[in-house]
């Protein structure tokens, strides 16, 4: 397909939980580790997840 | 979506921020720097794991590309004058927000449905302001 799009309609998934979330570990700008569930440890977090960078 | 330009509003209700995006940290340096947003805390996720984690979704041609979305994508980018660029990694991955508690429940979700589908700033700072109120 092109610009690799589903062939069929997919439906969102939105967790009741983030713990799938967790333990993932994703490079931050200065290619430094960073285990997201560290990020909700002391308070509340907004996380969005970008289509593009524009 | 822009939640990033509100930064200063959603660090005042006492939530943090985080964006992720697709592609490499160079990515993320070159989105700090256009947006003028240094201190904001832009992750990569190239392999799309948290994408997929988060619930989000894979877009059809027509939700990338149907005329609804055209037409809601050129409105929005005449009205801020933002307009897409290249995308980085998956085209047709789509994105979306999660509130994350503290005990890492998630009272709030907007995963978009195509890809002109953005939870407005106005509406998650409201859920934030909540998620604050209920910890």
């Amino acid at each position: 397909m092109p610009l690799g799009a589903s062939t069929g309609r997919q439906h969102t998934r939105p967790p009741d939980r983030a713990d799938a979330l967790a333990d993932l570990v994703l490079q931050d700008a200065d290619g430094k580790d960073v285990r997201l569930g560290d990020l909700w440890s002391g308070r509340p977090v907004v996380l969005a997840w970008l289509r593009h960078y524009g | 979506m822009q939640l990033h330009r509100d930064r200063d509003k959603f660090e005042a209700a006492g939530v943090g921020l985080a964006v992720i995006g697709q592609g490499r940290p160079e990515h993320a340096r070159d989105f700090i720097a256009a947006n003028e947003v240094d201190g904001l805390r832009v992750l990569v996720d190239p392999a799309r794991e948290s994408y997929e984690a988060a619930g989000a979704k894979i877009a059809t041609v027509n939700e990338l590309l149907g005329p609804r979305v055209v037409a809601k994508g050129t409105a929005s980018a005449l009205r801020t004058g933002l307009f897409q660029t290249r995308t980085k990694g998956h085209p047709a991955q789509l994105g979306g927000v999660l509130i994350v508690a503290s005990d890492g429940s998630v009272p709030y979700a907007h995963l978009a449905g195509d890809a002109s589908d953005n939870a407005s700033n106005d509406e998650v700072l409201r859920a934030a302001r909540k998620a604050v109120r209920s910890a």
